[in-house]
Formats: C-alpha cells, sequence, structure tokens
C-alpha cells in the first residue's frame, strides 16, 4: 500500500468511528492545533506528558505559546491534577489503518492519567508510523510486550457507549473528543512497508 | 442471586411471563434487524468463514495444552512482578479476590465488566465480606444498582428501558432524570464513577485474552472503563478463565479482528489494552502496581479433555448466538440462560453451574441453526445443545414417558408405520370434511391452537407407490426418494408431484420400502442411541450402488442425513465407508432441478403469482443451499418477492412447537407477518415441517396467502 493510499485509508477509518482527523507539517502546527481545540472546546489546561522526553525541542515552544494563549500546561505528576485537565496532547507510537486506531505505549502513568481522564485528546502520529492492518504491526508489537512492563493502548475513537436502549453515546468514562493530527514528514522519508 | 427454573412448567411459565412484557419483545426485535445489517457491514471485504475456521483451528491446538500454556503465562507475568493464582472453584476464586483486599487495606473496589465474576457471583461474596463494589461499565452499573444479572454478554442492560433506568438513577442523584436524555444519564454515569474509581484500592477486571508468550493480558472495552480499574487504583486482580489463555500475540490479534465485528458490528472496539507485568503506578507499593491474575477452573480443565464438549471452550464471548436466536429475541436472556445466555448459555450452565439450572431451559432450542451460522469460532452449538440434553436425561435415569415410546416405537419400522396407518383413522372425529383438524386432540391445551393440525392421508405413500409411480424404459438418472415421515404420512401429494414431473425430465424414482424415519426427533429428545440405529436401518435400505441421487423433499431429513450421520455411526465398520458414498449423493429438490437437470424457463408457463418465499434454516443452514430455491423459482415464472427474514426459523422445530407453543406461536406470528407484507399470493418453501406450520397458522388467520412446497409451485408451473 502506498503512503497516500494508507493515510487516506487511515484517514477514512478514523473519521467512521468519529475521531477527528487531520493532516500537520510540523510538530509546531500539531500544538498551537492543540491549543487552540482545547480553548475552543472552553479548556484552560493542557497535559503533555512525556513531550519533554521524546520531543524536548518542542517543550519550549509549547511553554510560550501556553503562556500567551492563557492556556494552564501540566507536565507530570498528573494525579494531583485529577479533573482538572481538558486536553491531553500525546504523540503517538503507531497507528493501524484498517481500523482506524491509535496505538500509544502507555507504562508511563501520567500518559494514561491524561489520555483517561481529558475532555480532548490530541495525538499526533507520523505518517511513518501507520500500519496498514493489526497482523503487519504484530512483529513489532511483540517486540514491545516482550519487554515488560508495558502498558499498550488500542484507541479507536473517543470513549463510548450504547447500554440505554443501544442509543450510542460518546464520552461515558474517557474523552469525549479524540483528534488525530497526522505528521506528514519530509518527502523522502519512506514509511516502512 | 439469579434464580433459574428447575423444572419444565415452572420455566414455561416463566416465558408466558416473559412474553408479557412489550417494550423487550420491542426492543430485541429491532435489535436483531439492525445486528444483521451491521454484522454484515462489518465484515465487508473480509472471508468471514476463513476467519472462523482460522480461530476453531486455533482454539482447537490450545485447548489440549491449556495447562502448559498456563504455566508459560505465570512464568512470563511472574517474571514481570505479577502474582499468578489458580481457582478450583469459584468460591476459591472469590476468597482469593477478597484475601487479596484484606492483605491490601482495601474497602472499596471498582471493577470492569467480567462474566467470569458473574460466573462466581464474586460481588455477592465481596459485599458480604465487607467490601463496597462499583461496578464501572455503565450497563454493568445499572444492573447492580438493580440486583440483576447481565441479560447478554455483551449488552448487559439491554432489557432495560431508559423509563427505567431514569427512575434508577433519579434514586442515586436525588435529581427527577429526563428518561430522553440519555446523554444525560450517561453523564450522571460519568460523575458517580468518576468519584468510584479516585476512591478505590482496588481494581477488578476480567480478560479477552491472556498471551502466553509474552504473559500479557489484553481487554477489550468502548466505554474505557477497564482502563481506568487498571490504572487508577494500586492494586489490579484479573479474574479469567483458563480458556482465555492463546500461545501468541498472533492468536490473539485472530481474535481482535473476530470478536467486535461478530460482537456489536464495530471494526475495533472503542480501547484495546494490553497489560505486561506491574506497571507504574504512584499509590502503589514502590511506585508499582500491585497486580494479580486470577485464573479459574471451575470444570474447564476436564472439558477440556472432553471429546465432545472441549469445543465449548472455542467460546470468545461475542454474544452473537443470542443476536440471531428466535427465541433470546422473544424472552431475552434473563430467561434464556442462567449466568451466561444464549446458546452458549444453555450449554455452559450445565458445566458451571449444573443440571438444576440447565434442565429446563436445555430443552429450548429450535435447532434452527442461527447461532451456528454466526458463532465466531463454529461451535457446533446446536449439537452440543442436544448433548447436554443426552447427558442430563442419562444421569437423572428416569425418563419422561414421550422419550420411553418413542424409543420404543422408533426403533421399530413396522410397529411405527402400524402405528401411524391406525392414528389415520383415529381422527376421523376430528376432521371436519378437510384436511385440517378442525379440533386438536385433548392431550394439546389450548396454547396449541396458534395454528390448525393436518389430518394424517388416509392413504400414506409407501402404501400406493406401486401404483403411482411409472417404470420408465431407459431413464437418464435413477433416484432414490428418502420421503421422512411427513411426507410419507402427512403430504404424500408433494411426492407425487416429484413423481409427476421426474417422468417428464425421464427420471427414474424410487422408494425404498425399509427407509423409515430419518431420527433426528429422536436426536433432538435426547436419543442419541435411537437415533443410531434408525440412521443404520435408512442407510441399510438406500442401496448406493443403485441409485445416482437421493433426494428428500424434507430439508430437516436432508441435513440430518447429511451432517448427523457421518457423527451417529462413526466406528461402525461397514456402515462408514456406505455413509460417505450416501453423503455425497444427498440432494434437495431446488439443488437437483437447477444442478442437476438444469431447467430452463421455457419449460415453464409464464406470468406466475406473487410468490414469497420461506427459507428452511435446514436448507439455508443445514445444507447451505440459498441461491437455488429462488433461482427456481423465478425461472420457473413466478414473480419471487423477497420478504423480512426470511431465512428466520418458522417456529416449527419438529417437537419443540409441541413443547413450547407459546413461543413457536409468536415466532410464526412474526414471520407470516412478514409474508403477508410482501402482498404476496403464495409462500412457497421446501420442507414439509414448514409447510405444515404455516399452512397452519395461515388457516388460523383466514389468509387467502396458499402454501406450497416448492415442488408442487414447479410441478403447477410447467407446461405439460
Amino acid at each position: 500500500m502506498g503512503q497516500a493510499t494508507l493515510v487516506q485509508k487511515m484517514k477514512e477509518k478514523a473519521e467512521a468511528v468519529q475521531t477527528r482527523v487531520a493532516l500537520v507539517r510540523s510538530m509546531e502546527e500539531a500544538l498551537t492545533a492543540a491549543v487552540e481545540i482545547t480553548l475552543k472546546g472552553g479548556g484552560h489546561v493542557l497535559a503533555a506528558p512525556g513531550l519533554g522526553e521524546r520531543h524536548e525541542e518542542a517543550v519550549p515552544f509549547l511553554n510560550e505559546l501556553c503562556r500567551s494563549r492563557g492556556v494552564d500546561l501540566l507536565m507530570e505528576n498528573l494525579r494531583g491534577h485529577m479533573g482538572r485537565i481538558h486536553t491531553a496532547f500525546t504523540v503517538g507510537d503507531y497507528a493501524i489503518a484498517e481500523t482506524g486506531t491509535l496505538v500509544q505505549i502507555s507504562h508511563d502513568e501520567d500518559l494514561r492519567m491524561a489520555t483517561m481522564l481529558s475532555e480532548t485528546h490530541v495525538a499526533v502520529i507520523p505518517v511513518s508510523r501507520i500500519r496498514p492492518h493489526a497482523l503487519a504491526f504484530e512483529p513489532e508489537m511483540l517486540r514491545i510486550l516482550q519487554r515488560p512492563p508495558s502498558y499498550l493502548a488500542f484507541i479507536s475513537g473517543a470513549s463510548r457507549t450504547a447500554d440505554i436502549e443501544r442509543v450510542l453515546t460518546i464520552g461515558v468514562h474517557g474523552p469525549s473528543e479524540l483528534h488525530m493530527l497526522i505528521l506528514e514528514e519530509e518527502p523522502h522519508e519512506e514509511a516502512p512497508s | 442471586m439469579i434464580s433459574t427454573p428447575p423444572d419444565l412448567k415452572s420455566y414455561k411459565t416463566q416465558l408466558r411471563r416473559a412474553l408479557q412484557n412489550e417494550f423487550l419483545a420491542t426492543t430485541l426485535r429491532t435489535f436483531a434487524s439492525a445486528y444483521r445489517l451491521s454484522r454484515a457491514n462489518a465484515f465487508e471485504g473480509l472471508d468471514a468463514t476463513h476467519l472462523v475456521e482460522e480461530i476453531a483451528r486455533g482454539k482447537d491446538a490450545a485447548i489440549p495444552y491449556l495447562q502448559e500454556l498456563f504455566e508459560q503465562f505465570r512464568s512470563r507475568a511472574e517474571a514481570a512482578g505479577v502474582k499468578v493464582h489458580v481457582a478450583r472453584t469459584p468460591r476459591e476464586a472469590n476468597e482469593i479476590i477478597a484475601s487479596i483486599a484484606r492483605s491490601n487495606d482495601v474497602r472499596k473496589i471498582v471493577k470492569s465488566k467480567s462474566m467470569t465474576a458473574e460466573e462466581t457471583f464474586l460481588n455477592d461474596h465481596l459485599e458480604k465480606e465487607g467490601f463496597q463494589v462499583t461496578e464501572t461499565d455503565l450497563g454493568e452499573w445499572i444492573i447492580q444498582l438493580r440486583g440483576e444479572g447481565p441479560s447478554h454478554m455483551v449488552m448487559p442492560a439491554i432489557h432495560l428501558s431508559r423509563k427505567e433506568v431514569a427512575e434508577l438513577f433519579t434514586g442515586v442523584t436525588g435529581e427527577v432524570q429526563d428518561p430522553d436524555d440519555i446523554a444525560g444519564m450517561v453523564q450522571v454515569a460519568r460523575k458517580e464513577l468518576r468519584q468510584a474509581y479516585v476512591e478505590a484500592h482496588m481494581g477488578i477486571s476480567g480478560a479477552n485474552f491472556a498471551v502466553a508468550e509474552t504473559g500479557t493480558l489484553g481487554l477489550i472495552t468502548n466505554e474505557g472503563n477497564a482502563r481506568l480499574v487498571t490504572t487508577l487504583p494500586p492494586v489490579h486482580v484479573a479474574l479469567l478463565g483458563f480458556e482465555k489463555l492463546v500461545p501468541d500475540l498472533r492468536s490473539a490479534l485472530r481474535i481482535l479482528q473476530m470478536l467486535p465485528r461478530n460482537a456489536t458490528g464495530q471494526a475495533i472496539s472503542t480501547y484495546v489494552t494490553w497489560i505486561t507485568g506491574a506497571n507504574q503506578c504512584a499509590t502503589g507499593p514502590d511506585g508499582r502496581k500491585a497486580m494479580h491474575v486470577v485464573f479459574l477452573d471451575n470444570g474447564r480443565l476436564t472439558l477440556a479433555r472432553d471429546p465432545v464438549f472441549a469445543e465449548a471452550l472455542r467460546c470468545i464471548r461475542c454474544g452473537a448466538c443470542a443476536n440471531v436466536c428466535p427465541i433470546y429475541k422473544l424472552v431475552g436472556g434473563h430467561n434464556y440462560g442462567h449466568v451466561y445466555m444464549g446458546a452458549i448459555g444453555l450449554i455452559l450452565t450445565y458445566f458451571y453451574h449444573g443440571r438444576e439450572n440447565a434442565r429446563a431451559m436445555v430443552k429450548n432450542c429450535l435447532n434452527c441453526q442461527a447461532c451456528k451460522s454466526v458463532c465466531a469460532s463454529g461451535i457446533d452449538l446446536p449439537r452440543l445443545i442436544r448433548e447436554v440434553h443426552r447427558k442430563i436425561l442419562k444421569e437423572e435415569g428416569t425418563k419422561p414417558v414421550k422419550n420411553v415410546i418413542l424409543n420404543l416405537v422408533l426403533r421399530n419400522r413396522r410397529l411405527f408405520h402400524f402405528l401411524l396407518r391406525r392414528a389415520s383413522l383415529a381422527q376421523s372425529p376430528l376432521a371436519s370434511g378437510e384436511r385440517v383438524m378442525r379440533h386438536l386432540p385433548f392431550f394439546f391445551d389450548r396454547e396449541h391452537e396458534f395454528r390448525s393440525l393436518p389430518l394424517l392421508a388416509g392413504t400414506p405413500l409407501r402404501d400406493r407407490w406401486n401404483q403411482v409411480n411409472p417404470s420408465l424404459e431407459n431413464p437418464r438418472l435413477r433416484v432414490a426418494l428418502f420421503g421422512g415421515c411427513l411426507v410419507d404420512f402427512v403430504y404424500p401429494e408433494q411426492a407425487l408431484a416429484l413423481v409427476k414431473l421426474f417422468a417428464a425430465h425421464d427420471v427414474q424414482l424410487e422408494y425404498p420400502m425399509e427407509q423409515t424415519c430419518c431420527g433426528l426427533p429422536a436426536e433432538m429428545m435426547g436419543e442419541k442411541e435411537t437415533a443410531r440405529q434408525v440412521a443404520l436401518q435408512n442407510l441399510h435400505s438406500l442401496d448406493m450402488s443403485r441409485f445416482d441421487h437421493i433426494l428428500t423433499l424434507c430439508a430437516s431429513c436432508g441435513s440430518h442425513l447429511k451432517e448427523s450421520y457421518p457423527r451417529l455411526l462413526e466406528g461402525e465398520g461397514d456402515a462408514e465407508p456406505m455413509v460417505r458414498g450416501m453423503v455425497e449423493k444427498v440432494t434437495d429438490f431446488s439443488s437437483f432441478m437447477i444442478n442437476v437437470l438444469q431447467v430452463s424457463p421455457r419449460q415453464f408457463q409464464e406470468g406466475g403469482a406473487k410468490t414469497a418465499y420461506h427459507s428452511p434454516c435446514h436448507l439455508c443452514r443445514g445444507l447451505n443451499v440459498t441461491g437455488e430455491p429462488r433461482e427456481l423459482l423465478t425461472l420457473a415464472g413466478l414473480e419471487y418477492t423477497p420478504s423480512r427474514d426470511e431465512d428466520v426459523c418458522c417456529g416449527f422445530g419438529g417437537s419443540f412447537s409441541v413443547d413450547f407453543p407459546m413461543l413457536s406461536a409468536e415466532i410464526l406470528r412474526e414471520k407470516l407477518d412478514h409474508t403477508e407484507d410482501t402482498g404476496a399470493d403464495v409462500l412457497v418453501t421446501d420442507c414439509p415441517g414448514c409447510v405444515l406450520q404455516l399452512r397452519g397458522g395461515l388457516d388460523k388467520r383466514n389468509s387467502s396467502i396458499r402454501v406450497k412446497h416448492m415442488v408442487e409451485i414447479i410441478a403447477e408451473q410447467k407446461k405439460w
């Protein structure tokens, strides 16, 4: 599957489970989108656990952005902030196009807190990390599971239930919105097939 | 605590009560229709049959090695800081979990949905021990507040209306809830349960997989509650049955491809969580989670060695067998199961919750095969239900009178046919100059009046065969007719139509006189030995070397011959190769006309009646024949008009309609409503049992729709 087809399928399948998908060209663009989504949703607190370890260079930008837009930025010790987090900003580790799934390595507790207890989850996923289907992801997934402890999350859309008269209702326990920002990389960077 | 009637009489009373529940009927009917559609959509572009076979193969390969898989899982998980326990009984499981709670000074517990915990009645135990347990799956929370068990494995509160939930939540919050504001009620749960997560010291979950190669647990939810349950409290206990063990990640991913699609028609559930080892937890000992995994045996490891029932352990708890069951659709899971419900529930109840709870409901199966056709792991559910029934009869030693009579009569063909001839004489006072009984015999009560019953034919087919069947000079084919009791003794005219048609096509038909009942009724009543003896007799009556084909007008006989005979006669020496030869030759009428005789439209009249079709269970699922009957109708010049749920059972089910007339009547009512909606003049089907049911029901409605066996309408349409 070519990269363009893969991205197209990812988008289509993610949207089929009410994930809001957008393409971004840089981490800065993604962070800006996350802050705007927060403000638009009436939120004032954004948590970005793990960003420092993964994208240290983006932290000063986000700090400044949040300061200027009046958004509180939380990076760690999120247990102390349960109930306050409006937006969780994360960088996804993989994605599975066939089911529109975001894959998040979540052994870090703050990452789990943020993605479970926020109202809105905004995840960036680099194009090179999209896999066509779960079985194609199996070898990489197996390597993750072989290095415990690990808490690996497949997330496909926002939290939902149909337990009252089978009426689909979004946002029962976890976030009621999932945004997936597909990060397009430099053209020469080929996605592994 | 749930209770299930131990005897048929009180079970029937419960069923009658369930049928009065209009909300349940409407909601389950809508669900059944919606499910069929969403399931079909979810499998689009996927080879579902192949996936089922792969899962079945994988499960069958793993089941004999559950103990070994467990050891592998334990060593991986313990190396990653998890404590692994084995509970032989439900009580042991509950006590292990209570003791983990005590040793961690737990008072409040949050729980995500686990059928295994329902199986052990874990909440009752923990509450008795003084712990406060809160279910966090919305449906589970609702039924917990009501003190009920789940009525569906995936949608535990499907039996409740929004009004009932609103009343419940009004009580919980002290604020009046608007039943039409479902989103608002979901928010109530969000708010209330958030608090429970934060306060809880222990989280209990189930698991959908235990991956042996890595020591990983896999959990599937839509709400995300399992994530919170396994993250917020410092202690996590997972309770699961041994059968959740899979050798490797690949096997788990394959099941994941199937489970959400088959359960709810979703390509994937919203959250799939893979936990390996004790993860980071700020409030846990040394900053890590105290993690325990409890494997429940409760008979599973013995079941795994059972040559017949091990197959039941393939179940992945998707609930599809309930979703398509015509009986579940009428009465719901509280009346069609104990803890586990639907077809698999009828089977597992016996093994996990005992004979008492299984005894009455195990009889409540139409054998319509709808469950088998959607089972995620290809379990032959109707067969296992019959096997459980048989096991119970055997263990209890005392057989119902009708079983004793059946065994006596069916094993002796001459006696059986003699009695049928005598019955034909005895019924005359019940008739009214027509072919139906106007008064039911005394042993039927009023519940059976939903359909009129046909009279037995004055002269059975076998007694007139030699006069009516012409001998052809140089026939192109020789075909044996396997009549079946209904064609022979009730509807010989169906066979006469066939005789006429075949003569015109130069096909020599023969009726081997030693043939008798196919034996399906015996199998349905749990009488396998009688079924075997009758099978052997029929096999010897059909001299395979003389016939090119064996044709049956009864889909039930056909599917029983083809599917059950090889199993019934396994290890019978000479019979085995004979069965193989027979199975290849068995065919139904429509397939024979289309595939063998290759009839064409010019052989039929044009402008035939507007025709609806009922697809018999044992034809479309038993014999997998779906295209030919419809093709034949159209080709024969009839105006075929599809109706809703054409392949859903008509409610006959042989002795089922006598044992459970109230259910049979409801299933039939819906079928006939759909038929009438088409505006058809004729309703065609390919099974005399369905003819009996449909014609009897339409007669009671004074309907002008005529019911015809396929062979009759085709003979009518033929240009002579």
